[in-house]
């Protein structure tokens, strides 16, 4: 379901499904907790497989956001432009820091 | 004859993007790219809802879809035999209020799916018969 990996010390955290919606959110949640609790506070959700997401997969990336605190910079990366809609309807959109590609996330986390 | 679909499936969170992604195709017709993403995205979650909060998350009953897409608008029923929600379910108050708070503790996790389905429709009814729910979602067309 995720693959990870660190660029310039920042976490990459690839989502490995077409949807993320109520029946893949609890173990998203299990899964992307564990590897918040071991590693860094920098952190990119790279979105670029998901096709879909539901209010209970964004519902998991704003606890992601809660988990990291006050220090921790989540950022989104890759969504599409259906994700991107779900975003805007929420306002999260407001919340989060979306870009095109996990490398371009890097890059702004590095300024 | 319009083109329709009627779809039965078992009350499992796992069959709900198969329905969700036959709607949309059904209307792909009709709907440009942001309302095709709305019709996908509400009805997800108002079937999520049946099986999430009718059924309690159990699997083994039924959700049927009947979906009519007509000349000016897309008639969405989705049909349970749970136990009926109350009409007050359907007003949805606005789950992100306090988002202009700046407070990260303040953002929803859960409760959005009521909303999002009112955002993303421009009808939402629903009425209960003879232990059969029905929750209407209708989608007009732009002209």
């Amino acid at each position: 379901m995720l693959s990870t990996e660190t660029i310039d010390e920042v976490l990459i955290i690839r989502v490995e499904e077409r949807r993320l919606d109520a029946s893949k959110a609890p173990a998203f949640k299990d899964d992307v907790g564990q590897i918040i609790d071991e590693k860094a506070n920098r952190l990119v959700l790279d979105l670029t497989l998901v096709e879909f997401i539901d209010s209970s997969g964004l519902g998991v990336i704003v606890s992601v956001l809660k988990r990291l605190g006050p220090s921790g910079n989540l950022a989104i990366a890759g969504a599409n432009s259906t994700v991107r809609r779900l975003f805007s309807l929420t306002r999260m959109d407001r919340i989060f820091k979306l870009y095109d590609s996990p490398q371009a996330a890097v890059e702004a986390m590095q300024t | 004859m319009r083109p329709s679909l009627c779809l039965k499936i078992d009350s499992d969170l796992e069959s709900v993007g198969l329905v969700a992604k036959a709607v949309r195709a059904l209307c792909s017709n009709g709907l440009g790219p942001e309302a095709l993403d709305e019709v996908e995205l509400g009805v997800a979650e108002a079937i999520n809802n049946v099986i999430k909060h009718g059924y309690a998350g159990r699997k083994g009953s039924s959700v049927e879809i009947r979906a009519v897409l007509s000349i000016d608008r897309v008639v969405i029923d989705i049909l349970d035999q749970a136990p009926a929600m109350p009409q007050t379910a359907l007003e949805a108050r606005d789950p992100w209020s306090r988002i202009e708070s700046g407070q990260t503790e303040d953002l929803p996790e859960s409760g959005m799916g009521m909303a999002l389905i009112q955002m993303t429709m421009d009808e939402v009814s629903y009425s209960s018969d003879a232990g059969i729910n029905q929750l209407r979602l209708t989608k007009l067309l732009a002209h």
